[in-house]
């Protein structure tokens, strides 16, 4: 049996898998011993943990200890003469015409960021060892201020962390109980600024990482499944315990990632590969591309960045996603000006939306969905809650009030506003980096994404659009689908040309190797014996600063193709940037990726019995189609729908947890999967 | 309200996405450092007439720069058929406008639905070189704009969608670093397009009235905001003085002044009394100080709602003619923006003491612009590093203020990484920390500058420094501690110590070292009110020297 569990802010969720049958449940999550809620979807489930051949878990725990600054005190190590770099940070300043900005304040103050004398050039030749000398009294210092964990970051270490090294080697002989995490270890990436704030956030979260995924553990050894856990990382693959402790940071998005995953894992299956994937929550909506299958994994993700905060730098590799501040429970509100805004404030769980009848005066999208009769007020929440109308009113009416309008009107308004919203968050990964939407099929999951996802392909003109099985438990899926997953990032600047294609390879050869050496040290029963690697380059032209990631083509003979990645280059150069230039490319980046497959589920296909449609039918009610008018609306049982079966909007497909609302003129159908596809203006598959 | 309002609102939206779209696609594709990671440029959009739309800004400096480009190009092209599908201007006349400085190059494109002209999109940015006499155009010594670079008189770069190659020989022949200059072009005409294509889309999904109607309607909301504010504001009029050191030559100081005139239905601002426009490259035009008062008076309105034409309806500002900051030609203007943010700090000056919830105390007040150009050691090729300087910021009366912050000018502008900038310049950087200057004290502490050492490492390099407050210092309120200087020295083999407020391609010798300090924020309220606690925090973190804690603040230890 094989198991994978997600801990997210309000719910833990677990899918396994027995024969290619899914099985879900969900419980509250437990804070603070979050390991708790994992152990009771074990037992809601009734599974027996000795019959699990395979663990995979992802949790939002990292990325709360952070928000939440529930890490430890840190401090932090660096070169002569640079100790404010930590808080000088980059100097920008989004929120331009606010002159009483504060910028974010560093996660180790002042006082703890200490210094040694030691250079190394930005050739990567060694100017000055490290001077060792202050080092005990230092420590001495740290014990002191009862510091429990260390970070060391040293200008120039992403090329030769040997005084990196050297520093490490020495506080573990002298304080081996401290956490001591070195920038070499975290990244192999220029930018000190960004390298240095990843160490100190991974230093920070080190010791609450260690004791989290120890109890899981401890607990799981409890019940007898005796093998170590493999956990979900921001790069869309699992990995081992070992590696999550090199490096926590690596955890940090782990649950949008594996969401991702799954998308592009459903794609594959059904051979649709270049994808919008869209997964609007309670609070946020995250949308990424996928093209050609390819998951965009990249090294400058911000965590706390809005457009008026720089937030903080994690230079570690994350599935590229862009995130806004509208899902069910965004408010609605309008400003001075008159201007309907819908977001980025949310009623979050508690007290969630007005009609959850828990306290919510403010109106939300959910309660503006209600209202239109997207959402079905008999079976509100899967049918647990009884909608509170009269707090949806009286939510609405200062807005009705305040923009002269009816309660209809408005709640359409409100859909309209948000839609909006999430249009321009899916045109800033298409169209903003030259992708033609009408090229691509969305793909949408979380609570609302069913609700909103026709609309927003209308807006965009996108042909089809999937919703898929599963949707409610889709990222806890993709953790049960992704392999074992390192990637290597190393920055070196090489003029690409028939000198640099030998040094190309060579690198990569020693990137290799050094995977090869982690994947061992960590080998277990999993694993399949031989790694699989994928070869990307960060490339610019000569004179530029940002670059374009391409993969690294390898010729018939097995060398890597020179004219080739140039060809590819310059193609991603124009497709991005509109334009080429006769210069010469240079290197920057050197990013492997190195895989172990391990077994998956094959997912049985959905039977079907030659049920008709009409079996499936709940009931008719009145719903808003915005501007496609308001009809009389048939809606059918999803639970109960099976492969092969059609049908046109308007419509509504209603499971408990999913809602998915088909405008007029579009027609819907089920695949073997139960995925449901819906093909726009009246198209066919 | 009728059922357009929505439509309205999501054109209105959209609009704006379009000014993000564009500042996104230039970061993207610009060669010049100063692009892309200080981010010294701006896009945006108008409608047919020049009024702006939606704007995105890398700096702040540039909030007037966009319209006042469009509607001196419809000044210039007045006639039916002037202006061409297929057509882009490009301008970096200072006195005209959207002017500021040569290096910035203002692109500016017109959109046509049906062969109508509907509107412009429009950018401009920081361009690595435009020539004249000082590698990376920037003087701090010349006397005439003849000097400064090539000047792009609103001219078609581009012709019914052919590129002007004559033009494009003149630059390449006239700068120094040509494929470089070159791709600041192509960037801001790859920028210009993507906001073209994208209105041009929304024209022909929610066709030509529907959003010529929601483009009205976005001015006349901005206007509406602006309004609710003012409202908020006390009335009366507020004024205050200030200097600016040198003008680069040696001249000065020289006086600038602003009276602010608050009013039921708009903010008046009046420059009268500024000294008259100098020999020396400081001079500024009114295009820059319409952006500088445009600053403030988004920060003390409403500095979360988009910039757009409506907004500064409310907005009046005048200036005689021909004074340090409303020059005319042929004034040098190389170091224009050093004179802006004087414009900016004297109106907040003005003004801080009314919005204390807005406006901080004063702040370094300057670009700290460092540029040093040389051959690179490993290559032998040629580099000219230019960078702004962070610096301390003022105190607030809740707040200490912002240590290592870009000015007011700026925004969105990074600083470069050090890794790369070594890699990059071969230049060794030694130090970037926070120094101990005194100054700032204060109940809450202006926030501190920095101390950057560069090594020189090939034979020979070039250092060029411009900064004010080099000899006045960041103004403090109720009593707290003005704030510190900038300054640069260059550390010779023998010893000696030159200190530098204004230097042009000084000559520096391998090994030796150019130090720059930038100027802490004032201080706001008595030092001697300062909570204990803060002080003895201060100490331990070395945000103040136990001597300070002393003598600014009187604090004994024990």
């Amino acid at each position: 049996m094989r198991v994978a569990t997600d801990v997210g802010g309000t719910f833990t969720d677990l899918v396994y898998s027995v024969e290619g049958q899914l099985h879900t449940a969900k419980v509250d999550t437990t804070p603070p011993d979050f390991e708790s809620g994992v152990m009771n979807t074990l037992d809601k489930a009734r599974l027996d943990p000795k019959a699990i051949e395979f663990f995979a878990h992802g949790s939002t725990v990292i990325i709360n200890a952070i928000t939440e600054r529930k890490g430890v005190k840190t401090a932090l190590i660096t070169t002569k003469g640079f100790r404010d770099v930590l808080e000088i940070a980059r100097g920008n300043r989004p929120d331009l015409f606010n002159f009483n900005f504060r910028k974010p304040r560093p996660f180790v103050e002042r006082y703890l960021r200490l210094e040694l004398d030691e250079r190394v050039n930005y050739k990567g030749e060694l100017s000055k060892e490290v001077d060792l000398g202050s080092l005990t009294d230092l420590l001495d210092f740290l014990k002191a201020e009862k510091v429990e964990a260390i970070a060391i970051a040293f200008l120039h270490a992403y090329i030769n962390p040997v005084n990196e090294i050297a520093t490490a080697e020495a506080i573990a002989k002298l304080w081996p109980e401290v956490s001591v995490l070195a920038s070499h270890q975290i990244s192999r990436e220029w930018r000190e600024y960004e390298r240095t704030n990843t160490t100190v956030l991974s230093a920070y979260i080190h010791p609450v990482a260690k004791t989290y995924i120890e109890s899981l553990q401890a607990r799981l050894v409890d019940r007898g499944f005796e093998q170590p856990p493999y956990l979900m990382q921001s790069n869309t693959g699992i990995s081992s315990v070992k590696a999550v402790l090199e490096n926590p940071t690596s955890m940090i998005e782990s649950g949008p990632a594996s969401g991702i995953f799954a998308a592009a894992w459903l794609g594959n299956e059904i051979d649709i590969n270049n994808l919008l994937v869209l997964d609007i929550g309670g609070t946020t909506a995250k949308c990424t591309l996928i093209e050609n299958g390819e998951i965009r994994v990249s090294t400058d993700y911000h965590i706390e960045k809005t457009n008026t905060d720089p937030g903080y730098p994690i230079q570690t590799p994350v599935s590229e996603i862009v995130e806004i501040g509208n899902g069910g429970g965004s408010i609605a509100w309008v400003d001075e000006g008159k201007k309907l805004h819908v977001g980025p404030q949310s009623a979050g769980a508690m007290p969630g939306p007005a009609a959850y009848g828990k306290g919510g005066t403010f109106p939300t999208t959910t309660d503006a969905n209600l209202l239109m009769g997207r959402i079905d007020k008999n079976n509100f929440v899967g049918g647990e809650v009884e909608p509170d109308l009269d707090a949806v009113y009286k939510a609405f009416e200062p807005l009705e009030k305040s923009l002269n309008m009816s309660r209809e009107e408005l709640a359409r308004g409100v859909v309209r506003v948000a839609n909006s919203n999430m249009t321009n968050a899916l045109r800033l990964v298409s169209t903003n980096k030259g992708h033609d939407p009408r090229e691509f099929t969305l793909i949408a999951f979380g609570g609302g994404g069913a609700m909103h996802v026709v609309a927003l392909a209308e807006e965009l003109n996108i042909p089809r659009v999937i919703v898929p099985a599963n949707s409610a438990v889709f990222s806890a899926l993709g953790m049960l689908l992704t392999d074992i997953r390192r990637d290597y990032v190393q920055t070196k600047l090489l003029r690409l040309d028939t000198d640099g294609i030998d040094e190309i390879g060579s690198l990569f050869d020693g990137m290799q190797q050094q995977a090869k050496a982690d994947f061992e040290a960590e080998k277990n029963n999993n694993h399949t014996d031989d790694a699989e690697f994928h070869y990307y380059l960060d490339m610019r032209y000569n004179g530029q600063e940002h670059t374009v990631k391409v993969p690294a083509s390898i010729s018939s003979a097995g060398k890597f193709d020179l004219s080739e990645i140039a060809t590819t280059f310059h193609s991603s150069h124009e497709q991005r940037y509109t334009y080429t230039l006769d210069t010469d490319i240079e290197v920057v980046n050197f990013h492997l990726v190195a895989i172990i497959n391990v077994d998956k589920p094959t997912l049985a296909r959905k039977e079907a019995t030659g049920k008709k449609m009409e079996a499936t039918f709940m009931h008719s009610r009145q719903v808003d189609f915005d501007h496609h008018g308001i009809h009389e609306t048939n809606v059918y049982n999803g639970m109960e729908m099976e492969a092969g079966m059609r049908l046109q909007g308007p419509a509504i497909i209603q499971e408990p947890s999913v809602t998915l609302v088909i405008s007029p003129g579009h027609n819907a159908e089920v695949d073997n999967f139960g995925n449901y596809h819906v093909l726009l203006r009246g198209g066919q598959s | 309200m009728n059922k357009d309002y929505f439509t309205a609102e999501v054109i209105k939206d959209a609009l704006v996405a379009v000014g993000e779209e564009m500042f996104n696609a230039m970061i993207r594709t610009s060669m010049s450092p100063i692009i892309y990671e200080s981010n010294d440029f701006a896009v945006g959009a108008t409608d047919a007439k020049g009024n702006l739309l939606a704007q995105g800004n890398g700096v702040t400096a540039f909030l007037a720069m966009l319209d006042t480009a469009v509607v001196a190009t419809l000044e210039k092209y007045p006639n039916k058929g002037d202006i061409n599908e297929g057509d882009i201007f490009i301008t970096n006349i200072p006195y005209a406008g959207g002017g500021s400085h040569l290096s910035d190059v203002v692109i500016i494109c017109p959109v046509f639905f049906e062969h109508e002209l509907v509107a412009f999109t429009v950018n401009k940015a920081h361009w690595t070189e435009v020539g004249g006499a000082e590698p990376g155009s920037v003087s701090t010594r010349s006397t005439e704009i003849f000097q400064e670079g090539l000047q792009f008189n609103f001219l078609k770069v581009y012709e019914n969608g052919k590129i002007n190659a004559v033009l494009e020989e003149i630059i390449r022949s006239n700068v120094r670093l040509p494929d470089s200059t070159m791709g600041d072009m192509y960037a801001g005409v790859a920028a210009a397009k993507v906001g073209a294509n994208r209105i041009i889309e929304l024209f022909s999904k929610y066709n030509r009235d529907n959003v010529v109607h929601a483009m009205q309607e976005l001015l006349d909301y901005g206007e509406r905001m602006t309004r609710a504010e003012l409202k908020k504001l006390p009335k009366g009029e507020f004024y205050a003085e200030d200097i600016i050191e040198d003008d680069g030559l040696g001249n000065g100081p020289f006086k600038i002044c602003a009276k602010v005139v608050i009013s039921e239905d708009k903010i008046l601002v009046d420059y009268s009394g500024t000294d008259p426009q100098v020999p020396g490259p400081f001079n500024c035009s009114f295009t820059g100080l319409v952006t500088g008062a445009r600053c403030i008076f988004k920060a003390i309105t409403n500095p979360e709602i988009p910039a757009n034409g409506g907004c500064f309806r409310l907005l009046e500002v005048t200036c005689p003619e021909g004074t340090l900051i409303s020059a005319v030609a042929p004034a040098p203007v190389s170091i224009y923006y050093e004179s802006l943010i004087a414009a900016i700090d004297v109106m907040w000056k003005a003004m801080a003491p009314v919005v204390p919830d807005r406006l901080p105390a004063g702040h370094q007040r300057s670009v700290g612009a460092t540029f040093v150009s040389g051959m690179h050691p490993d290559t032998d090729k040629f580099f000219v590093m230019g960078e702004p300087l962070v610096g301390g910021w003022g105190a607030s009366t809740k707040l200490d203020g912002d240590n290592g912050q870009f000015c007011c000018g700026n925004g969105e502008t990074y600083n470069i990484p050090i890794e790369l900038f070594e890699s990059r310049y071969g230049l060794q950087v030694e130090q970037y920390a926070f120094h101990n200057e005194d100054g700032g004290a204060g109940e809450y502490r202006g926030g501190k500058g920095v101390v950057l050492d560069y090594r020189v490492t090939s034979d020979e390099a070039y250092f060029t420094y411009a900064a004010t407050r080099t000899e006045s210092r960041p103004w403090s309120m109720d009593g707290g501690q003005e704030g510190s200087n900038n300054y640069a020295e260059i550390h010779r083999h023998d010893g000696d110590v030159e200190r530098h407020h204004m230097c042009t391609t000084v000559a520096v010798k391998k090994n030796e070292l150019i130090r720059v300090f930038t100027a802490s924020g004032g201080g706001v309220g008595d030092p001697k009110k300062r909570a204990r606690e803060k002080i003895t925090s201060d100490i331990k973190n070395g945000y103040i020297t136990e001597e300070q804690a002393s003598l600014d603040y009187g604090y004994k230890a024990g």
